[in-house]
Formats: C-alpha cells, sequence, structure tokens
C-alpha cells in the first residue's frame, strides 16, 4: 500500500513544473558554483606554487645556520573547490621562527591580489546545495496534504481502511523518490565536472568525503521534506502553507546563519589584537634590553668591524672578515641571545594561545548557534568534510607548532647557536687578527690597526680613509666565496591528512548525529499533527 | 480608479498571512541586530582607539627621537567604525581599514582583522532589505495575476469597466506600499531600541539617513514588485508564476551579487603582485647600477658626509620608482572593484547594496575618499617637515625617505605636529555616489514594470 501511494506520489511530481524547474534550476548552479571553486582551487594552486618556489629558493640559498628558517607553504584543500570555509580568509604559508611561535598562517589569502575583492561574498557548491535542496524539498512538500485535502482527494483516500501512517510514510517516500534524482544528479554533475577537469587529481579520500557528502545531503533533504509535510499538517490552506514554508525557508537558511555568527562576535568577543600587539612589542623590548645586558659581560674584541655583514629578522646573521676575536665574541653573544630569544617565544605564547583561543570559541560559538538551523548543521558538517573549517585550520596550526620544536630541537641537538656556523661559514682555521686584517686589505701599507688609525685620524675625507683599505683583498670577505648551506638532515615538514572519516570524530558526529534525531522528531512531529489533520 | 483597487489592495495585503510574517521577520531581524549593536560598536570603537593609541604613541616617540624619524616612519591610519553601521556595515570589516603612509609618501592599504568565523552579512538594515524586501517584494506579486486568474475574480474584475492599467497598476502600488511600510515600522523599531539601549543619540542627521535609506528599500521593492509581476502574468497558473518568482530571486539576490569575485576575475582580471613585485626589484636594480659609487656608504653620523647625499638621492629615487609602479597597480585594483560593481548592479539587490553604501557614506566610497585625502595631508605633511628642516642650520637638507641621517635632528613637540582627520563623505558626495545606483534602478523598474503592462494587456483573464 505504501508503495502504492509512494508510486502515486512520484508520478504526480514527475510531471509538475516544479519537477522541471527544479532540474533546470541544479542544472544551472551547480555548474556555476563548481566550475567557480575549480577556477579558485586552480588559482590557489597557481600561487601555490609560486609561493612554494619562492620558499625553496629562500630556503636554500643560506650560507650560515641562523638564516635557516623553514618556510611552510601550505596546498589548497581539493574538497575546497565544493565547500570552501573559512579557507578564502586565511594565508597560505607560516614561517618557522625562533623567537615567535606561529599563531595565524601568513601570505595571501585565496591567491587574492587585490585586497578590496575580499569584500566580495561568493557561494559554493555546500552553499547551493543548501539553498536549493531545502527550497526543492520545501516546493513538493508543502502541499502534500493541504492541496489534496483542497482537492477532496484526502477524503476519498480517508474513507478506504488506510491507516494514517502509512498514507504519511507513503507521501515522504513518494516525494524523496522524486527529490533523490536531484539530489544524485546534483553531486554527479559536480564529480563529473571535477572528472573531465583534467587537473584535479581527486584521490579516494575526497572521494569517499564527496559521497559522504552527499550522504549528509540526503539526511539534510528529508529533514526539510518533513518541516513541510508538518507545515502542510498543521494549515488548512495550500497557500497559508506555501507561505509558511517560504518564510521558513528563508528564516533558516539565509537569516540563522548570519544571526548566529553575529550574535558570536557580539556576545563571545575575540581578545584585543592591538592589545596582543603591545604586550608583545614590550616583551620583545625586555627581550633586547635583556640582551644588552648579557653582552656587556663579553670579553671585548680587539676591533668591532664587520667587512660584510647582512642580518635579518628573528636573529638571522651573516659577517664576513671580521677579526678573529670579533667573531669569537659573537660566537659567544649567539650562544647567549638565542636560547634567550626562544625562552622569550615561549612565554610570548601565554598571550598569544589567549588571543588564538579567543577566536575560536568565537567560531565555534557561531557555527553552535547557527545549528538551530539544519542548513547550519549540514554547512558545519560540510566545512568539517571538506577540511576546511575553523578547526581543521587549528589543527594544522597546532602542527606546524609541533613542527617548530622539532626544528628547535635539531638545532640543539647541533649545539649550533654556541658555533660559527650560526653566523659565518668561515672556518676558524682562517680566521686572523684584525692587525692581520688591516695589513691584507692595505696592501702591506700599514702592519697593524694602531698605525691605520692613527694615520686615518688624521685625514679629513672620511672616504679618503676606505679607499686605502681597498687596495689588497680579504680572504673570505665576501659571501660568494662561499657555498650555501647544506642542512640535508633538517626535519621536513608532514603535512597530515586525514583519511575519510576521522574529521567526523567529535563536533561533526554529534551534529550529524543531532540531523538525524531532528528528522526523527519532526517525522513524529509531522505523524501527530496529521492524526489531528481534520481531511474534511 | 486605480487608486481604489490600490486601496483595496492594501487592505487586502495588511490582512494576509503574508504581510504578517514578513513583519514579524523583519521587526524580529531587526530588532535582534539592533539590541546586539550598541556591544559590538563599543567593542569596535575601543578596538580603535586602542590602535589609534597605539600610532600616537608611536608618533609620540618619534617626535622625541627627532623630526626626521618622525617623518620617514611608516603609520597606520585607521578608520574610525561608523555611529551608522546598523544601517549598513558596508561590509568594511572585510574591506582594508587602515592606510600606511609616511610624511613622504602613501604606501598602501592594510587589512588588519582576524578571524576564523566563515564570512556572513551583519544583521543590518541593508542586509534585511537586500534580503527580505527583494523577497517580500515577489512573495506579494507572483500571484497578483495568475491567482486572481485562478480564482476567478480577474474576469469579474474586467467585466466592469475597469482599465487594465489600472488594476496592474493598482496592485503594483499597494504592492510596494505595502513593503515598504514592513521596511519603514521596522527601521522605526530599530532606531527606538538603538535609542533605548543608548547605542545611539537622538540627531537629525540619522533620522534624514534612515528616511533616505527607507527611500532607497522602496526603490529596491519597486523593482522586485515590477518582476514580480512580470512572473505573474508570465504564467497561467500561480504554482509557475511563484517558481519563476523564486528563480528570479535566487538570480538577483543570490547569484549575481555572490559571483562578484568570479565576475573580478575572469572579467577584469589584473596584473599578479609577485609581477608587480619584479617590476619592483628591476627598477631598484637598476637605480643602484646607475647610482654613482659609494652611494651605499653609511659609516657615519655625521649628517654632512656626502654620501648621504648619494644616498638620499638614491633613495629618492628608488621610493619614486616604487610609488609609480605601485600607484599604477593600486590604480588597476580600483578600477577592477569599481568596473566589477558597474557589472553586477544588473541585480538590484547588489544595486541596493552600492546605493545603501552611498546613504550611509560607508564601505569602499569612503575608503577611497580617505585614500585620496590621505594623499592631499601627506603632501602638507612633507611640506610642513621641509619647512621645519630649512630651519635648522644643523641639517643638510638632503632629503632622504627612509633614513633620518641628513636632516634635521632636532626634536620636535608633538602638539604642532599636522595631524590626519578624516573627513566624512558630505551629502554632496553621498548624492553623488548614490545617483548612477538609483538611476539605473529607477529605469530598470519602468521597463519590468512596462513589459509586465504589455504582456498584461494581451493576457488571457478566463
Amino acid at each position: 500500500m505504501l508503495l502504492h501511494i509512494a508510486r502515486k506520489e512520484f508520478h504526480n511530481n514527475l510531471l509538475s513544473a516544479r519537477f522541471l524547474i527544479g532540474f533546470l534550476l541544479c542544472l544551472v548552479l551547480i555548474p556555476f558554483s563548481v566550475l567557480i571553486g575549480i577556477g579558485d582551487y586552480r588559482d590557489q594552486v597557481g600561487q601555490y606554487r609560486i609561493d612554494q618556489a619562492a620558499a625553496e629558493k629562500t630556503m636554500k640559498e643560506v650560507r650560515t645556520w641562523s638564516f635557516l628558517r623553514p618556510i611552510l607553504v601550505f596546498p589548497p584543500e581539493p574538497l575546497g573547490i565544493f565547500g570552501k570555509g573559512i579557507s578564502g580568509q586565511v594565508g597560505n604559508q607560516v614561517r618557522v621562527r625562533l623567537g615567535e611561535k606561529p599563531v595565524l598562517p601568513e601570505g595571501k589569502a585565496a591567491a587574492r591580489d587585490n585586497p578590496f575583492l575580499a569584500s566580495f561574498f561568493s557561494v559554493d557548491f555546500v552553499d547551493i546545495a543548501a539553498i536549493v535542496l531545502s527550497l526543492l524539498a520545501l516546493l513538493f512538500s508543502y502541499d502534500a496534504l493541504s492541496r489534496e485535502k483542497e482537492d477532496g482527494t484526502l477524503r476519498q483516500q480517508m474513507a478506504n481502511p488506510l491507516p494514517r501512517s502509512t498514507l504519511l510514510a507513503g507521501k515522504l517516500v513518494g516525494i524523496l523518490m522524486t527529490l533523490l534524482p536531484i539530489l544524485v544528479f546534483c553531486f554527479l554533475l559536480g564529480g563529473l565536472i571535477v572528472l573531465f577537469s583534467g587537473d584535479l587529481a581527486f584521490s579516494a579520500r575526497e572521494w569517499g568525503r564527496l559521497a559522504l557528502l552527499g550522504a549528509v545531503s540526503l539526511a539534510y533533504l528529508v529533514l526539510f521534506v518533513l518541516i513541510g509535510m508538518f507545515v502542510s499538517a498543521r494549515t488548512r490552506s495550500s497557500v497559508s502553507s506555501l507561505v509558511l514554508c517560504l518564510f521558513l525557508w528563508i528564516f533558516l537558511v539565509f537569516v540563522v546563519p548570519n544571526m548566529a555568527s553575529y550574535a558570536a562576535e557580539s556576545f563571545v568577543p575575540a581578545k584585543s589584537r592591538n592589545n596582543l600587539v603591545g604586550v608583545i612589542n614590550d616583551m620583545d623590548k625586555g627581550l633586547r634590553e635583556r640582551q644588552m645586558a648579557a653582552e656587556k659581560g663579553l670579553p671585548q674584541a680587539d676591533w668591532n668591524m664587520n667587512w660584510w655583514m647582512n642580518g635579518g629578522d628573528d636573529g638571522g646573521e651573516e659577517s664576513y672578515g671580521c677579526s678573529a676575536s670579533f667573531f669569537e665574541y659573537k660566537r659567544l653573544r649567539a650562544a647567549i641571545w638565542v636560547p634567550m630569544m626562544i625562552d622569550n617565544a615561549d612565554q610570548k605564547w601565554a598571550s598569544q594561545a589567549a588571543y588564538l583561543d579567543s577566536l575560536g570559541r568565537q567560531a565555534r560559538a557561531a557555527v553552535n548557534l547557527a545549528m538551530i538551523s539544519p542548513a547550519g548543521i549540514y554547512r558545519a558538517v560540510a566545512g568539517a568534510l571538506c577540511g576546511t573549517d575553523w578547526a581543521a585550520l587549528v589543527r594544522r596550526l597546532d602542527d606546524v607548532r609541533r613542527y617548530r620544536e622539532t626544528f628547535i630541537s635539531y638545532l640543539r641537538g647541533k649545539d649550533i647557536w654556541s658555533k660559527f656556523e650560526w653566523f659565518t661559514p668561515t672556518p676558524p682555521s682562517k680566521m686572523i687578527t684584525a692587525d692581520a686584517i688591516i695589513e691584507k686589505l692595505s696592501g702591506g701599507r700599514f702592519k697593524t690597526r694602531a698605525t691605520y688609525d692613527a694615520w686615518a685620524d688624521k685625514q679629513a675625507d672620511v672616504k679618503s680613509r676606505w679607499d686605502l683599505l681597498r687596495v689588497g683583498k680579504l680572504e673570505g670577505g665576501t659571501p660568494e666565496e662561499f657555498p650555501y648551506l647544506v642542512a640535508n638532515d633538517m626535519p621536513g615538514y608532514v603535512e597530515k591528512r586525514e583519511g575519510v572519516g576521522v574529521s567526523l570524530e567529535g563536533g561533526a558526529a554529534v551534529r550529524l548525529g543531532l540531523l538525524a534525531v531532528e528528522c526523527l522528531f519532526l517525522f513524529a512531529l509531522a505523524y501527530v499533527a496529521f492524526i489531528r489533520y481534520d481531511v474534511r | 480608479m486605480w487608486k481604489v483597487i490600490a486601496k483595496r489592495e492594501i487592505l487586502h495585503n495588511f490582512y494576509s498571512l503574508r504581510f504578517l510574517l514578513s513583519l514579524v521577520i523583519v521587526i524580529g531581524v531587526m530588532a535582534a541586530g539592533s539590541l546586539s549593536f550598541g556591544r559590538r560598536e563599543a567593542a569596535a570603537l575601543s578596538n580603535y582607539r586602542e590602535a589609534r593609541a597605539l600610532a600616537v604613541k608611536g608618533m609620540q616617540e618619534d617626535a622625541q627621537i627627532n623630526t626626521s624619524q618622525l617623518a620617514v616612519a611608516r603609520r597606520f591610519f585607521d578608520l574610525r567604525p561608523r555611529d551608522n553601521a546598523f544601517m549598513d556595515d558596508a561590509k568594511e570589516k572585510y574591506l582594508p581599514n587602515a592606510i600606511v603612509y609616511s610624511a613622504w609618501n602613501v604606501f598602501g592599504v592594510r587589512s588588519r582583522n582576524d578571524t576564523l568565523m566563515v564570512k556572513y552579512d551583519e544583521l543590518t538594515w541593508a542586509f534585511i532589505a537586500a534580503l527580505l524586501v527583494s523577497f517580500v517584494a515577489l512573495l506579494f506579486t507572483f500571484d497578483a495575476v495568475s491567482g486572481e486568474k485562478e480564482s476567478k475574480t480577474l474576469s469579474l474584475a474586467l467585466a466592469n469597466p475597469v482599465a487594465r492599467a489600472a488594476i496592474l497598476g493598482g496592485k503594483y502600488v499597494s504592492a510596494v506600499a505595502s513593503v515598504t511600510a514592513i521596511m519603514a515600522v521596522g527601521a522605526v523599531v530599530s532606531l527606538l531600541l538603538l535609542i533605548a539601549t543608548g547605542a545611539i543619540g537622538i540627531s537629525g542627521g540619522v533620522a534624514v539617513e534612515a528616511a533616505a535609506f527607507v527611500g532607497a528599500a522602496a526603490l529596491l521593492a519597486a523593482v522586485m514588485a515590477a518582476f514580480g509581476l512580470l512572473c505573474s502574468v508570465m504564467a497561467k497558473s500561480s504554482n509557475v508564476s511563484l517558481l519563476l518568482a523564486l528563480c528570479v530571486w535566487l538570480l538577483f539576490a543570490v547569484v549575481i551579487p555572490n559571483s562578484s569575485g568570479f565576475v573580478a576575475k575572469t572579467v577584469y582580471p589584473i596584473e599578479k603582485a609577485e609581477a608587480v613585485q619584479k617590476r619592483v626589484d628591476k627598477a631598484f636594480d637598476d637605480l643602484n647600477k646607475a647610482a654613482p659609487p659609494g652611494s651605499w656608504m653609511s659609516q657615519s653620523n655625521n649628517p654632512f658626509l656626502p654620501q648621504h647625499e648619494l644616498r638620499a638621492n638614491l633613495q629618492r629615487k628608488r621610493m619614486a620608482a616604487e610609488k609609480a609602479i605601485r600607484d599604477d597597480y593600486y590604480r588597476a585594483m580600483f578600477r577592477q572593484f569599481e568596473r566589477t560593481r558597474s557589472l553586477t548592479a544588473i541585480s538590484p539587490a547588489a544595486s541596493f547594496g552600492y546605493l545603501a553604501e552611498a546613504v550611509v557614506g560607508g564601505g569602499y566610497a569612503r575608503l577611497r575618499k580617505a585614500w585620496d585625502d590621505i594623499h592631499i595631508y601627506q603632501g602638507q605633511l612633507s611640506q610642513w617637515f621641509v619647512a621645519l628642516d630649512a630651519k635648522d642650520p644643523k641639517s643638510p637638507h638632503w632629503y632622504n625617505p627612509s633614513e633620518d641621517v641628513s636632516t634635521t635632528r632636532e626634536k620636535v613637540s608633538f602638539d604642532i605636529v599636522p595631524q590626519f582627520a578624516e573627513r566624512p563623505m558630505t551629502a554632496g558626495d553621498r548624492a553623488k555616489a548614490a545617483l548612477p545606483y538609483a538611476a539605473l534602478m529607477a529605469i530598470m523598474a519602468c521597463l519590468v514594470y512596462g513589459g509586465a503592462y504589455a504582456r498584461f494587456t494581451r493576457y488571457d483573464v478566463r
């Protein structure tokens, strides 16, 4: 009997204008969203290649260990084509520093060159599915009961020995039979576009997750069909049922998610970024003061002169052509300074972690509040499946910070900041005294620094003092004389990629369960409403 | 005659379920937005003050080092949160919110917002109007003709000596009036709540802005209602016209506004930032090679060392070369943004967004004005510095935009340093920005209504 009703419902729907228009809507919107997603993904891959090449070049072209800092460029998530989540708003790389733990990624977001374009919004496959599937579900179910009542056919059916539960279930199955082809069509179309795009290599993980997304979409669809049937069973005329359903749709799909984020931002405020900047600046200032104080205790060198020197941020330094005692001075200094810097990073982390936590709390609150609406649940689960939600970013940052510790242990294992290689490739055997440097530079004219200084003090023209030091050549005085550093044993960063199901642990699983529970609850509600429904 | 019809239609609308539901949802969302507004505005203001305090502190510290340091250091000018952001936030959260400048140059813009939340629309009047007003306007009109035909009242009405123009016009006017009334009631409730919670004060400016905003919403309602009538006369049954109306709404309120990024990228592409950087690097390289030897030598604190002049010349040339390239790139970005807007203005909802932004004097238009103004200020600041430097006998007057070595090393009292004050957009500025979009929407409403009327004259009412 149930199948009978379902088949009749299915045939009825199949011939209707809404089926045709629904199909056409999907036929237009789904390729539109997937193609935009693919375009964005390709841009991001292009950006990734550019940034990765630049990072490799930067990391390769160093001559001292103090300049060696891994730059981690993250490849874009392929499933971002379907659900971009927050991937369009965060940068794509992290430079591992000793003086600072990474808080948020740097670099371009979504390969965007024009920062003004960040104010343009965009929709992806998941958004379109959330909008269109719910609309179609409501359009097919809003008059499931009220229309038949108006036509008088409901009364005739009920005159037969037909339980109301069977009728309701039959209608549900019938509507789902109509909508299922549309849903499958949407996912097939999306999948086919990806398949025929050539350069997109989806692995089993991506296909598996896409299939899971399809299953979640089905639950979402069922939920909206049930909402429609419930409304239908509670209203007398199909017109009011329609109006109610449309308002419910716009409220649940468009208003609630924005409202949730708005409320989260208003009532779960993030910690002040300016405040954090102020605290970090003060701590960095404190570090510099401590470093200066520590430097005072070091034995002075015979000549504080760098023939060639390059300083970078985060303690990067390369020096050439210093006197042996100045090299020694720098070595002793780095051995004190670098641990202080790493220690300072650990101390700064407390404030940074609190800031990052407050951002995470806010994002979590927005997601949780949006769960009032099935669309909120659907988007949250989809974001987790596509690996583009905030939780995925937080996990990645945790990994990056762990990698930073590994990198520091690697450096510490070599005890490298107590060695000359930290800031110069000059071997200790080639380090000479200040007097010897003067003799070489002046081509033998001055034998000691004292005689040179005595002469230089008498010269009015500053330039000529230096010109005389360009007569001879100092061996090891320029970077070009040394090869690049070889650090083949440096631990690499391995991007942890989860399998098909791992991200469903925790929050996402709860949300899926919620979706199922809501379905059951709504079916019960619709059933109760229909039992009390006046079919006349 | 059309007045009788309009009056009847308005009454009909007034008692209908859709009117009640629209009113409830509009007032509900507006109230929710207004109640949170005070809190978030306070947070935004405190953030702004902190940023401003940091900037002022930096300036004061530099003034105590020396005037040249004050001139060469890069500073951020943060845009103050707008008091009328409850009407329209104009997506300012996602736009750059600071301009970077020194006395020698305006370098660019910076975005300083960290968030882990998915992009979303704030619960402002503009969001409610773009989403709900457009939707409700369609909902009030989609069955105006096809629905009456189904219930056979249309043939009855036309049996009387009533012009078709009067029927359609009456329905049109009543729908627009009903939707505008909903928005106006919502706006009044929202204003009352905002005043009651102390989020805003009572002022004439807000009243004028609010009135202009409701006017803009009425324009949106007029366009969408015209589309609704068109959907209605295109179909024989109200079911089909509903589907058509929903498709129109999805296209205008969802698809087109959300494809701006795609349009910008594909229709108006710009050069990659990396390519621009390469050109800058090349210009630097060329200048370095062409510079006289000794230009980079800086081994002395003696301001009159001749090498300082060479280096100052080189740094000025480098800055000018970089500025030419980067300003060009900024112009390309502005162009890309503006053209994309012009193209997406084909959607009334998007057009309304740009119109609302002009009404409240915020968003991109405001940023653009601040950008132009800060260029003027930068010119004044550099003139001020040059005048001060000219008075210092201990300065060689070799202007170097990156170092404080060869210009005045005197300290300066922070009080006499010219400060930049943002000039809010005047009524004239706003009207100028609003006019194209308002005109476009008015023309669109006329054309679509004309189309609906033409179709209606040939509509089989039986």
